[in-house]
């Protein structure tokens, strides 16, 4: 066989495989206790985005994809756990999360079925708009976004509902960088940008809240409501 | 026709003759790696030796199921041993009378016996171990069954022989999604299945923390010696299935010729003591899972078992 | 032109309000100054879009339309009104902790502003998503600014919830980019998108419309994901009320609704039926929420989630007079909710309460307040003749002429629902014995100044509309459908 096309097969069945491990830590973000270990889920997961985005890059010959991956080295993998290291610090290394609002198994099984709902969902798009290895990337994409807004809503503790919403941006643009393979650059920037922002913003206002209610497990935080 | 024969007795000699020096390493290693220096790898011989030139003691109260249950622990491994790929790359004689779904059943039962066996005794601490055995098993069962089904659905049939070559043809499918998931999945069913750290701590002697140990905690004699050597033999056969079958198909036996088959043997124990060596880091860096974790644990091998299911569904 | 100023005076300004400067009332001074400048250049984008062209200063990155010129003068009227308010605010209430925590009050006040005011001027799609998540993001500090713990767990309500709906609403975004680039569009654009539409597949529009109507009406207070909202719009500081209230969760519906031609365009793709699904859900757990809350300002919170579903039920119903009445109804809301919540600013500040049932007899204690509170009412509950009635008015009638009876019939039960919710609270906090005592008999003069400036656009649009302004609304209603 030529080399050419093995080498290309070779890099179809690594993007595959990197859309399976991004789906993986998706399911690591919810199933996690430790929120440094969510911590540590997270930047696997922009990791696997980065690679995924170099190897699209490559298969496409698209030099704004290489852009994207480098900016998500950049943000996701350094600057985001420095950012939140230096404005959370101790707190972050202490927390562990004690309780979920559902159990970890049946939340797992959730998961699951957003899975399968996702899965559903892309087959009917992906039939009207044929792609050729990255196929994989939108219903892996969506179910990355599904699954962060789910962790986000079981979660009682700050940190990791902020690390599952920047896992649903996460998820965005997995599935973005296969099906917009020449996504302008001011796509990836204004995500990026606001990604450091939220990162930014709701670490001091984790510390406004540990300061001012005691405690981070803001999940517990009931006192405005009707009664 | 004969020779075939031959290679299967050779096999199932193989597997006798070599587990318990899987199992002596792994505990040397173990030890190693902390620091100490451990016993003899030949101590697992030892203690088998020892153990049947033992007097054997029998409890009044337990039946027939007790005195039953070294036997069976002992002939199931022996049984899937003549099914899967030990040293050669095509079926041998006996390879016809199950796929790779008997061959787990087959294990199982030898399991079912031993919990059975542990709750005969009315040991106080059998029956505590024999129910957490249940959990992690009953737990483990649907990660089983969905592992041999993705494996089956992306090779294209259950029969170990024929799954294992649709993972190096072309080398590009060892990278698939499907594969490297359900080698993740398998892993931690190994660990499982075997008694490991995370989940349990083979060489721990605090009968309360017991899991899988506390079901060998009442045989004497000869029992003990067998249901010893039958652990051994479970563990090698696991570990044969996962790196004959998924991992490293490669170094097995293509020909007929006797001579091909004897060199297969210190391949397939080198493949284990890398093995090995992963799994003990992997024991040494972790700490021991609360019961109720275990769970989670074992939930989190289903989970990434179904996500192969799901990647190779989505790659149509 | 203009556009560049709208855009670069706030930001400006926001720099110069961290300056430490002499006078004390430096920041809030040039705050006022500054806004009442946006308002000039916005009332100048709105006379020249209402004659029909869009302003194009920058092509394919600044443009501003008839729609976008609405939304404009919504957030730099209520900008200006908001400002004057928090002169008093600023002023009594934060000067007393330093000096410093005025500077950073109106630097992020004009950030905000400045967000605000992207919205509707940036025509890359990308963009203004940017800028909405920026909205929120530059007001969650706004949000908690009193430091209560209350205050606090609102702004982390509001701060995760709105993040969360503005990933889902990029997801949709890219998606849409996607169609976009493959039938040959060059920029990313509003028009670009219009035009693209009908050659993208049905199935990939709907799907993205509804991950954005999920994302952006997380944003705008829609059912279910309202949640945020009576929090973040009560706890907040009353100007800063205002501005949430008045036009951030507007400008959230305008991108929203600035969709749902785009969406129409596909053949066989049918939004209004889910934007007629969710308008009428939202307006009926308004309306049934409304009755039983506590707070007033909560009160004015779930009347602004009502408006929200109003418009969308507006847009949902189709045709030309029921888009123009959305879009006057977007336009009456915003000024009769920016009142009522600087009333309600002034009702705390004389009362120190925020509880309706410990107030009695406003307008016995202190006319001013107990008459604009009352006014307020009205305004925002649909009576005549102020300008919300008649916008819900049009929406009604376009309802019942193209005959869809039980969508009208519904919003007719909601709206009178909030309609006794609305006055019987609010009127009994104004009329009847006086309760307890206030704690200072008359608001500072700037509340006084604000309300009035405020009130003038809400009672006057209710009697007569300048020719430029229908013109406007008649264009602006143009966008909403094809």
């Amino acid at each position: 066989m030529p080399d050419m096309w093995t080498s290309n097969l070779l890099l179809h069945e690594l993007s595959a495989l990197v859309a399976g491990l991004f789906l993986l830590t998706a399911f690591g973000l919810i199933a996690t206790r430790q929120v440094l270990a969510c911590l540590r889920t997270f930047v696997l997961q922009s990791l696997f985005l980065a690679l995924s985005a170099f190897v699209l890059g490559y298969l496409n010959a698209s030099a704004s994809l290489l852009a994207v991956g480098a900016i998500t080295v950049v943000v996701k993998i350094v600057l985001i756990p420095w950012l939140l290291l230096k404005t959370l610090g101790d707190e972050l290394r202490a927390r562990r999360e004690i309780s979920q609002v559902l159990n970890i198994p049946t939340s797992l099984l959730i998961a699951l079925a957003i899975v399968v709902f996702s899965y559903f969902v892309s087959v009917r798009i992906l039939a009207v708009a044929p792609k050729g290895a990255s196929a994989m990337n939108l219903p892996i994409g969506m179910a990355g976004l599904l699954l962060g807004a789910y962790a986000m809503t079981v979660r009682r503790e700050a940190v990791p509902q902020i690390i599952a919403i920047l896992s649903m941006e996460n998820g965005a643009f997995f599935a973005g960088i296969a099906i917009a393979p020449h996504l302008p650059l001011i796509a990836e920037l204004s995500g990026a940008f606001d990604v450091l922002i939220i990162t930014r913003v709701m670490g001091v206002l984790v510390m406004k809240v540990h300061e001012r209610v005691g405690t981070t497990a803001v999940g517990d935080l009931v006192t405005l409501r009707e009664e | 026709m004969g020779n075939k024969i031959l290679l299967n007795v050779i096999q199932v000699i193989v597997v006798m003759a070599f587990s318990p020096l899987v199992k002596g390493v792994l505990n040397r290693l173990k030890e190693r790696i902390q620091s100490k220096r451990g016993p003899s790898i030949f101590q697992p011989y030892y203690d088998i030796w020892k153990l049947f030139h033992k007097d054997e003691i029998v409890s009044d109260y337990s039946s027939w199921i007790f005195r039953v249950t070294p036997y069976v622990v002992f002939v199931t491994p022996i049984f899937v041993a003549l099914l899967i790929p030990v040293l050669t790359s095509y079926p041998l004689f006996f390879a016809f009378m199950a796929d790779m779904l008997g061959g787990g059943f087959i294990l199982a039962l030898g399991g079912f016996f031993a919990t059975l066996a542990a709750i005969d005794t009315a040991n106080p601490y059998g029956p505590m171990g024999a129910s957490r055995t249940r959990m992690v098993g009953f737990l483990a069962e649907p990660v089983f069954m969905i592992v041999f089904f993705t494996v089956s659905f992306v090779a294209g049939s259950t029969i170990p022989y024929i799954v294992q070559k649709h993972w190096v043809t072309p080398i590009a499918n060892f990278f698939e999604p499907a594969h490297v998931l359900v080698m993740i999945a398998f892993v931690m069913l190994i660990i499982a299945e075997t008694g490991s750290i995370p989940v349990d701590s083979p060489s721990g002697h605090f009968e309360l923390a017991m899991v899988d140990e506390s079901k060998g905690l009442e045989y004497s004699g000869r029992g003990a010696a067998l249901v010893k050597w039958g652990g051994c033999m479970k563990v090698f056969v696991l570990f044969c299935i996962f790196l004959n079958v998924l991992v490293s198909p490669w170094g097995l036996a293509q020909g007929d010729h006797i001579g091909e088959v004897l060199l297969a043997v210190p391949l397939i124990l080198l493949k284990m003591f890398i093995f090995i060596l992963i799994l003990v880091i992997i024991e040494s860096s972790l700490a021991k899972l609360r019961l109720f974790r275990i769970p989670e644990f074992l939930g989190a091998a289903f989970v990434a078992a179904v996500a192969a299911v799901m990647t190779r569904l989505l790659e149509f | 032109m203009e556009l560049f100023y709208v855009l670069g005076l706030p930001l400006l300004t926001a720099f110069l309000s961290l300056l430490p400067a002499k006078n004390r009332n430096f920041p809030a001074a040039l705050t006022i100054l500054d806004a009442l400048l946006v308002l000039a250049a916005s009332w100048l984008v709105v006379l020249k879009v209402s004659g029909g062209a869009p302003i194009i200063a920058v092509k394919d990155w600044l443009e501003c339309d008839a729609f976008g010129g609405l939304l404009l003068l919504l957030v730099s009227f209520v900008g200006f009104t908001a400002a004057i308010f928090s002169w008093g605010y600023t002023k009594n209430i934060v000067e007393p902790n330093g000096a410093e925590r005025v500077r950073r009050y109106y630097w992020r006040y004009n950030l905000f502003l400045a967000s605000m005011l992207a919205v509707p001027i940036l025509a890359q799609l990308t963009l203004v998503w940017m800028a909405v998540e920026l909205t929120t993001l530059l007001s969650v500090f706004l949000v908690s600014f009193p430091n209560t713990p209350e205050a606090i767990e609102a702004a982390w309500k509001y701060a995760v919830l709105t993040c969360m709906g503005a990933a889902l609403a990029l997801f949709g975004i890219l998606m849409l980019y996607w169609g976009v680039a493959a039938t040959g569009g060059d920029a990313f654009t509003w028009t670009t998108l219009l035009n693209a539409t009908p050659n993208m597949p049905p199935i990939l529009v709907e799907t993205a419309f509804l991950f954005i109507l999920v994302g952006f009406g997380t944003k705008a207070g829609l059912v279910p994901l309202h949640t945020w909202l009576p929090d973040a719009h009560s706890q907040a500081p009353s100007a800063i009320c205002a501005l949430l209230s008045g036009v951030e969760t507007s400008t959230a519906l305008y991108c929203l609704i600035r969709m749902v031609p785009c969406a129409q365009g596909a053949p066989g793709a049918a939004p209004e039926k889910w934007i007629l699904a969710f308008g009428l859900a939202t307006c009926a757990c308004a309306a049934l929420l409304l009755i039983q809350v506590r707070e007033y300002k909560r009160l004015l919170a779930f009347s602004t989630i009502e408006h929200m579903g109003i418009i969308l039920v507006a847009v949902g119903l189709g045709g030309s007079a029921s888009y123009f009445g959305a879009a006057y109804q977007m336009m009456s809301h915003s000024f009769a909710k920016s009142f009522c919540f600087l009333a309600a600013g002034a009702v705390l500040r004389i009362t120190g309460t925020r509880d309706i049932g410990s107030i009695r007899g406003l307008i016995h204690e202190s006319p001013f307040v107990g008459t604009a509170l009352l006014v307020g009412a009205f305004a925002i509950s649909g009576a005549p003749p102020f300008a919300v009635f008649l916008s819900e008015l049009n929406i009604l009638r376009a309802g019942i002429s193209s005959a869809q009876y039980v969508a009208t019939g519904l919003l007719v039960v909601f709206i009178v629902i909030a309609f006794c919710g609305i006055t019987f609270h609010l009127s009994r906090m104004v009329f009847g014995e006086p309760v307890a005592k206030l704690k200072r008999a008359r608001p500072p003069l700037s509340y006084v100044f604000s309300i009035v400036l405020a009130g003038i656009p809400m009672a006057l649009f209710g009697l007569y509309m300048p020719n430029s302004l229908m013109e406007l609304l008649r264009l602006a209603s143009h966008a909403l459908g094809r």
